[in-house]
Formats: structure tokens, sequence, C-alpha cells
């Protein structure tokens, strides 16, 4: 069966195309569009992942929807009406929106792919995060927890989910958590009141918060009050789902915690109001992972299964994740590398291939390579009519090893590109990982982002180890950098620009057959430096999506501070003139 | 000419001059991220550097815009805040809603050549009615310049990519502008009207269906919702 599976119309829209039960093409639109969270309906995406798979739509067995638009509406319209007459200001723009288009959109997609919507079917929010938790995972049975802000009413499920020998697969939900009761609204509001942007700066709180202590925990507690048996209920009066959609935090919360962090204010973590900010991060990051620790170990008491997979926003938070590995008593923890919304397009298309049509289940491979390829040649050819150097070499991989063991930063980019948030080796900023001054040069001349933001490491799987204290399990974790570990206390001055101020480290552990090219550098890297670590970072600027074509790539080296470009066996140098240009430009 | 006294109007005030200002530098911002995109997307050489280099103007503009508008926050509330940080999401396009990916060489640069004529002109009569503040003059002459560049290179190449075209080629990026114009007008005016009526909808309708939704929600239980009970027995 052909089936493509849409998420979108939220935050992060993507295609995926799965034919006859394996993946075989998936991409956020926004990749495709160059708009950061692109939420728009993803017809680059889609067109992309039929033209790769040579298709027309009404090749199509089926197109599945990631979300039903008509439960959505319900909530949305209950929640409104529950409001009333507070929620006057914000019934208007969410009618507009849902009536506009959200809810139809079993049409739009037949009629932008032209296709009859006998063919277009919807599966609940949280089924398809399950689903792209569960299918993708090298695992027989599991349970499975999805938490995110909100789908249409669930915002958390455990369940259970099983692959036959017989060829079937069954996803059970047990039990869920309905709006307004949302860990990931809950810690939206946090970011928000930390001065950051909804659904893009979570990952800052969760790097503020190793800089504070969790001092503030008693007064979190007021606002999500965690039950004996997991569950949790949100004090509503601290927040403001229907008034401030885009803050979500009321008037009484400012009252508790005290002022909001503008966006435009620095974080001055030696002042009193930076260490307030850092509290506070500390504080909601720190009852997350309690609640997400507490309702782990009861599904795990309650199930018996030693592995978990784990799906949804949630999922992104790194510290939780590993802390649910070290205490919930899983022996594994599977998180897809695209546990968000992007992700459910994947989990759609999966779901519908396995439980709706009852296929059989086939293995899923254990990579997130999904997206198109770059074209070296266009490289070398752009390249060379601007005057820059660039040669295709043999030994590219010895020259990046030189290269990176002489401080210069490498822009990389290989192969197909990441499905999902994290840069994990084909579309990557790679550095040496063991001075500051490296992560305050790439923070300055290439990220420009925050100083208190750390840089993750990547290390060859045989390695990992040595530097990094993985408790059982935790190379799975790390295969998609979704758990975050200590460093070794004797490699942390040795590997200053990727530890943490608390040290620890979201390190990507990298087996040969994932990337067998990216995991040779390492080793021509561990050569010349004895550590086969290096910094991995996203290969974009801020406020930027990832790059996908060698032209893309190619603009952001012109305008950062990155010395080397290099895309397969192509290596493009900035000439010395263009890299004073670029760091006067900075200055 | 007409418009002369609003300007003057617009301008006199400092605490506006400078949200004006602040606003100018995201536009700027936005631009050139287009301008990138640009670069990246033609296959011309020659345009991709004229591109780049079109691009970190625009980058320097909003530097511009953004420090003068600083300061002349800083001189009348002694705020140093910009206050409009996220007034553009990041990585948001700035052209119109211009699909750069669908644009042809010839479309882009006529579109360009447009866009900068409208903003010289602007800046030319911003330039001219703010007369009490030098400093901000001054910035508009200096930008000005630069507009005044980035319109005869776009033309040129506008004549080396399309000869013998210009002038048709022109005229329909001309009446694209009006058109979208047009669209934008259309949607703003039928989005305020889709909210008088669902605000009056809002407060005359539904108050018998809030009282039932919040009947309702007390019976609610909180915590978990059993969706599988056979599989809890």
């Amino acid at each position: 069966m052909k089936i493509l599976g849409i998420s979108g119309h939220y935050h992060d829209s993507a295609a995926a195309l799965v034919i006859d039960g394996v993946p075989v093409a998936a991409v956020q639109e926004e990749r495709l569009t160059r708009r950061k969270n692109d939420a728009g309906f993803p017809l680059a995406a889609i067109e992309w992942c039929l033209d790769h798979a040579g298709l027309s739509p009404d090749d199509l067995d089926a197109v599945i929807f990631y979300e039903k638009p008509t439960l959505k509406f319900d909530r949305v319209l209950t929640g409104l009406l529950q409001g009333w007459p507070g929620s006057w200001r914000s019934y208007p723009k969410a009618m507009k929106n849902m009536l506009g288009e959200k809810l139809w959109v079993r049409g739009l997609i037949a009629s932008q792919l032209g296709i009859s919507t006998r063919r277009v079917r919807c599966i609940e929010h949280h089924q398809s995060h399950a689903a792209a938790a569960f299918l993708t995972a090298p695992t027989q049975e599991a349970a499975i927890i999805t938490a995110d802000g909100v789908g249409e009413w669930a915002t958390l499920t455990v369940g259970t989910g099983t692959k036959r020998a017989d060829g079937s697969s069954e996803i059970r939900m047990l039990r869920e958590l309905r709006f307004p009761h949302s860990l990931g609204l809950f810690y939206s509001a946090v970011t928000a009141y930390l001065g950051f942007t909804v659904n893009e700066g979570e990952y800052k709180v969760m790097g503020l918060a190793s800089y504070g202590q969790p001092t503030r925990i008693d007064e979190m507690r007021r606002l999500l009050r965690p039950a004996a048996n997991g569950a949790f209920t949100l004090d509503l009066d601290y927040f403001d789902f229907l008034g401030k959609v885009e803050s979500g935090y009321s008037n009484r919360f400012i009252d508790l915690f005290g002022p909001a962090r503008k966006n435009w204010q620095p974080i001055d973590l030696t002042s009193d109001e930076g260490r307030r900010f850092a509290d506070i991060a500390a504080s909601a990051q720190a009852l997350l992972e309690e609640v997400m620790v507490g309702i782990a170990t009861n599904l795990q008491r309650e199930t018996g299964l030693s592995d978990l997979c784990l799906g949804g926003g949630v999922a992104l938070n790194g510290v939780a994740n590993a802390r649910i590995l070290r205490e919930a008593g899983f022996g594994r923890l599977f998180v897809p590398s695209a546990p968000g919304d992007a992700g459910c397009a994947l989990g759609a298309a999966l779901y519908a291939d396995r439980i709706l049509f009852g296929q059989p289940h086939k293995a899923v491979p254990d990579h997130p390579f999904w997206g198109p390829k770059p074209d070296e040649e266009a490289l070398l050819r752009i390249a060379l009519e601007d005057g820059i150097p660039a040669i295709a070499s043999n030994q590219a991989i010895e020259d990046v090893a030189d290269a990176l063991a002489t401080d210069k930063i490498v822009g990389w980019v290989d192969g197909a590109m990441e499905y999902g948030p994290r840069a994990l080796g084909h579309r990557s900023i790679l550095a040496a990982p063991h001075d500051v001054a490296m992560r305050d040069r790439l923070n300055r001349d290439i990220k420009y982002r925050e100083g208190f933001r750390p840089f993750a490491p990547v290390v060859a799987a045989e390695h990992a180890d040595r530097f990094f204290e993985l408790p059982p399990g935790g190379a799975r974790l790390a295969r998609f950098m979704s758990g975050v570990v200590p460093v070794r206390p004797e490699w942390r001055s040795r590997l200053a620009a990727i530890t943490h101020v608390d040290g620890t480290a979201r390190v990507q552990v990298l087996e040969r057959e994932m990337e067998p090219r990216l995991h040779a550098l390492l080793e021509a890297y561990g050569e010349r430096s004895g550590i086969p670590v290096l910094l991995n970072t996203s290969f974009n600027l801020a406020g930027e999506p990832i790059v996908n074509t060698v032209s893309e790539a190619y603009s952001t080296f012109r305008r950062c501070g990155i010395d080397l470009l290099v895309a397969g066996n192509v290596c493009v140098t900035k000439p010395r003139v263009v890299r004073a240009q670029i760091l006067e430009n900075v200055a | 000419m007409i418009l002369r006294p609003v300007h003057h109007f617009i301008w006199a005030d400092p605490q506006r001059r400078a949200r004006k200002l602040l606003e100018f530098a995201e536009v700027e911002a936005s631009g050139g991220r287009d301008l990138v995109r640009a670069a990246e997307l033609t296959n011309d050489p020659l345009l991709r550097a004229r591109y780049l280099a079109h691009a970190r103007d625009e980058a320097r503009h909003a530097d511009m815009f953004r420090a003068r508008g600083r300061a002349l926050r800083k001189e009348t509330t002694g705020e140093e805040k910009e206050g409009l940080a996220d007034w553009m999401a990041p990585g948001e396009l700035g052209m119109e809603g211009l699909d750069l990916a669908r644009e042809t060489d010839a479309d882009l640069l006529a579109f360009l050549h447009l866009s900068e004529s409208a903003a010289a002109r602007d800046f030319a009569r911003y330039a001219r009615v703010i007369d009490k503040d030098p400093a901000t003059r001054i910035l508009f002459q200096r930008i000005l310049h630069d507009e005044d560049e980035h319109k005869k290179y776009t033309r040129g190449e506008l004549g080396r990519i399309a000869p013998r075209r210009e002038r048709r080629v022109l005229w329909w990026a001309r009446l694209r502008r009006l058109w979208k114009a047009y669209l934008r007008f259309a949607t703003a005016l039928a989005g305020v009207m889709a909210g008088v009526v669902l605000t009056l909808q809002y407060f005359v309708l539904l108050p018998p269906f809030a009282w039932l939704a919040k009947r309702n929600a007390k019976r609610e239980k909180s915590g978990w919702n059993i969706v599988d009970e056979k599989a809890l027995r």
C-alpha cells in the first residue's frame, strides 16, 4: 500500500510517505519553504515525497491526517463556552481560524491533491504520536507514553504496543489526561513567562534550568498538583489559555512569581533577577521531571514491560528523558528522531498501514535520514562560479579532520536530511569540543544566540562510555540525541565547549552503521586529538530552519564564521578576505 | 504633497519616530532574508553575487534603523528596550508573501526594482519632513543613496536578463503589486466584518450554551480518563 501521512496547521507541518509498510520519504515543510516552524498546509513536503517516490496523488491508496479536526473544534468551542464572557476576544479569532480552513481538512487535502475525499482519513493526534514512537522503534512490545501541549482533547496518554509474530500490530491506549490539564501547556506558560517564544523556546528553559536551583518548586506545585496515581491537575487560576493564547499565564501567576521577563531583557545570571528566572526554570523543570517519572514508574509497575516508547513534544526534554530511564524501571527508552508534531506525519501513515489496514509489521530502518539528498556537484559549481576555492577530494574526511584539529569550524552536509529538529550528522556544524572559547566563538560568529545555551557533542558508540556516564540503555536514548547525561568529571575540562554548567551534555552516540562517514570522521579526529568527540550543532543561523540544499548551506557559509563547507567529497574553503569581511560585519 | 501634513504629524513625535524606525529595521531585516533566499535559488552567478551584496546592505540598514530607533527611544523615555523583538516571527519572510521559489529571475528583479523605487520615494519624503532631527534625516539620506543604487542595479540586471521584455515585465509586476494590495485590503475588511458578526454572535447566541458548558465542566472529574476499560481488568 502507498500511504501519505500529513501533519500541519498548528506548528511544524510535515509529510511522510510509506510504501508497503516501510517509510521512503519524510520531510518538514519548513526545510523546503525556509519558513521556521512553517505551520501551513505542507504542499511542498507532499510534492517532494511524491516526486521522490515517482508517484502521483492518484497512485496513493490513502492519505492520513494526523488529528481529527471535528474533535479539535469540539474542544476549542467547549473551552470558549466555558470561558464565557472572558473569552470574547479569543472567540472571533478561534472561529475564523477553525471555520476558515482547519475544520475542512479532508476537503482541503482532497482538493489540493486532486483525489477523492474517500481516500482521506483522520486519526487522533495522540494515536499519531504513539505510532511514531512505537512503530518506528526496534521493540516487539513496549509501554507507550505520549505527552504534549494538546491534541484534540488528550494532552497525555499512556498505553501499550505489541507487534505479534503473526505480523499484526496493536496500539492500546489505556487512559489519558485531558485539556486543560497539560504538562506541555504548563511548560509553555513558563516558557512565555521567561520571555521565550512558545513552541520554540522550551529547550531554552531546559538550558536555563541548569543555572538555577529548584527553590520555587513548592510554588510550582500550587500550579500543577500531582496526584498519587501519577495524574495531575492544573490550577486554572494561574493560567489563561483562552484570553492570552500566546502566553498562557494569568496575572495570578505573576503575583506568585513576580514580573515576567520581557523578550528583549537580557538574562544576567550574576544578577538577582537573572537568578530568579533561572530558579523558576529549574523549578518548572524539576516538577515536569517528577511528574513524568511518576507516570512512567506507575506504568512500568502496571505493565511489567521493560521497554518504553515516548512521543509528543515533551519527549524533546532530554533531561526528563534521562531521568525516566534512570528511575522509572524501564530497561530501554525509545524516543523517535521527530517526537513532536512533525513526526506525526510518519506516525499517522504507519498507524494507518498497521492498524487501520491491518498490513503486517515490517521493521522500520533505525535512522532519521528520510529527507532530500544534497547535490555535491552543484556546490562545486556554485563555489567555482563565485571564485571561492573548492575541490572534490577523495580524502575529504582526512582533510576535514585536519581542519577540525586546527580549530576550524566545518559546515557538514552529507546524505539525506534528518527528519526532526536535531541535526544528527547530515546537516551539522562541527567543531572541536575542547575549549570554552570555541563555544563562545560559535555563539558570537555563527549562531548569534544566548550565551547560556549549551552545544551538543557527537561521539562514536565504541568510545561513548569513556567520556560520558551513560546509564543502562543510555546509548539507545542518545542515538537521536534524546537524553542529557553527565560528562565524566575527568573529561569535563577537555570537553569544555560541550559540557553544560551542571556537567552534563545532550550527547549523540553514533553507531557506524547509522552514519559511516561521520563515524569515520570521528575516528580520524580521535587519531589527531586523542578524543573522538566533536561538537555537533544544527546547520542554520538563528531564526532560520536547518539547511536543506547545498545552495542554502553555501549561503549560510558565506554569511557566518564557518571556515570550511563540506558536501560529500566536495570541500569549499573560505578565503581570508571573505572571512575578515564577515567578522567585521559581526563586530 | 497631499500627504505631507500626515507625514509631518507622524514624524514630529520622537516616540512615534522611534517606533517607525524599529519597524523599518524589521522590514529591512526580513527583506535581507528574502534576498538571501533569492541568491540561493538563482542559477545566475552574477545575480547571486548582487543579491548577497544587496542582502548585506539590507542587514546594515536594519542595524542602522535599529540603532537610531533605540537611541531615540532612550532619549525620549530613558528606556533602551526595543519592544519589537517579536514583531515578526524569526525566519518569517518579508516580501509581501512572495513565493520566491516560483518567481523567475526577471519577475523578481522587476518586483525588487519597484519595491526599491517605492522605498526610495518614501525615504526621500520622510527625510524632507524631519527638520528637527538631523541624525534621523542623515540616516534616511544615507540609506536613500543605497536604495538608488539598488534601483539602478535591478533595472540594469532586468535589461540583461530579459532584453526587449523589460517594460512588459515591469508593468506586469506593477499590476501584481496592485492586485496584492487589493487582496490585503479585502482580507483586512473581511476580517473586520467577520470579527463584528462573530462578536455579536458570541454575546447574543452563545450565553445559554455557555451556561450548559459551565454546568457540565463542574461535573467533569479531574485526573485520568479511562480509554480502554477492558485493558484495565
